[in-house]
C-alpha cells in the first residue's frame, strides 16, 4: 500500500510543468482509450456470437449519458495520438528536443492541436446528440 | 536472478519500447480515421447490423479493421502493462500481472477477430 501512496504521491507532487501535464494526460487518455476499446471489441463482436444483443449495445451507446463521454473518448484518443506522436518523433529522430525549452513549448503546441481537432468534431458530435436525443434541429 | 534472464527482459522491454512508439504511429492514422469515420461523419445513431454488414461486405474495411483491431488493443494492453509496473514491484507479482494481462489480449483478440473474419449473422 504504501507502494501506490508513494507512486501517486509522485504523479501528483512532481513540480514538472508542461511535461509534468503531459505525462499524466497521456496515462489517464491511455488508460481511458483502452478501457473503453475492451468493451467495444466485446460489444462489435455480438454482430457475429449475439446479434439480436448489438443492438442493446447501442442503444446504450445512442443514450446522453454515453454521449457526453463519447465527446470525451475523442478528447483521449486526439491527445493520446498527438502526444504519442511527439513522443516517438523526439525519441526515435530528435532526441535534442527533449531539451527543456523545445519539450515545454512542443507540449503546448500538442494542447492546441488536440484543441483545434476536438472543438469542431465535439460541435458536430454534440449536434448529433441534440438532434437525436432532443428533438433539436429538426431531428 | 541470473544475468541471461535479466538480459532477456532487458531485450523484450527494448523490443516493446519500439513496438509502442511504431505502433502508435500508425494508429495515428488507424483510430484517428476510425474515430473521425464512427463518432463524428457517421454517427452512432446511424449504426446499427445493417450498417456493420454493409461496411463489412467489402474486405478493404475488414483488414482495416483487423489491423485496428490488432494494432491498437496490443498497444493499449501493454500500456497497461507498463502503467502497472510503477506500482507492482515484486517480480511474481508483476508476473502475474503479465500473464493475467496475456490471457485478457489474447482472449479480446481473437473475439474481435472471429467477428471480423465471421462477419454479422442474421437474428435467429
Amino acid at each position: 500500500m504504501s507502494r501506490l501512496k508513494t507512486a501517486l504521491g509522485g504523479y501528483a507532487g512532481y513540480q514538472g510543468r508542461e511535461g509534468h501535464l503531459a505525462f499524466l494526460l497521456h496515462r489517464v487518455t491511455g488508460l481511458g482509450t483502452v478501457l473503453f476499446l475492451t468493451i467495444h471489441i466485446v460489444d462489435t463482436a455480438l454482430v457475429y456470437f449475439r446479434p439480436e444483443l448489438y443492438m442493446d449495445a447501442v442503444a446504450l451507446y445512442r443514450s446522453t449519458l454515453f454521449g457526453i463521454g463519447e465527446v470525451f473518448l475523442v478528447f483521449c484518443v486526439f491527445y493520446h495520438g498527438i502526444n504519442g506522436l511527439r513522443i516517438a518523433a523526439f525519441d526515435l529522430f530528435l532526441k535534442k528536443n527533449w531539451q527543456i525549452q523545445t519539450a515545454r513549448s512542443s507540449v503546448r503546441w500538442t494542447l492546441g492541436l488536440t484543441l483545434l481537432l476536438w472543438l469542431p468534431a465535439t460541435v458536430i458530435m454534440v449536434r448529433n446528440l441534440l438532434i437525436h436525443n432532443f428533438g433539436l434541429f429538426g431531428g | 536472478m541470473s544475468a541471461v534472464n535479466l538480459e532477456k527482459r532487458r531485450s523484450f522491454d527494448q523490443i516493446a519500447w519500439n513496438a509502442m512508439r511504431y505502433s502508435g504511429v500508425l494508429l495515428i492514422f488507424l483510430a484517428f480515421g476510425h474515430v473521425l469515420l464512427q463518432d463524428v461523419i457517421v454517427g452512432v445513431h446511424r449504426i446499427d447490423l445493417d450498417y456493420v454488414a454493409m461496411r463489412w461486405a467489402n474486405w478493404g474495411w475488414r483488414m482495416y479493421d483487423l489491423f485496428l483491431l490488432a494494432f491498437a488493443f496490443a498497444h493499449g494492453m501493454n500500456g497497461v502493462r507498463q502503467v502497472l509496473s510503477d506500482f507492482v514491484h515484486q517480480e511474481r507479482h508483476m508476473r502475474a500481472v503479465n500473464v493475467a494481462l496475456l490471457v485478457v489480449w489474447l482472449v479480446v483478440t481473437l473475439m474481435g477477430a472471429a467477428a471480423i473474419f465471421g462477419g454479422v449473422r442474421p437474428v435467429q
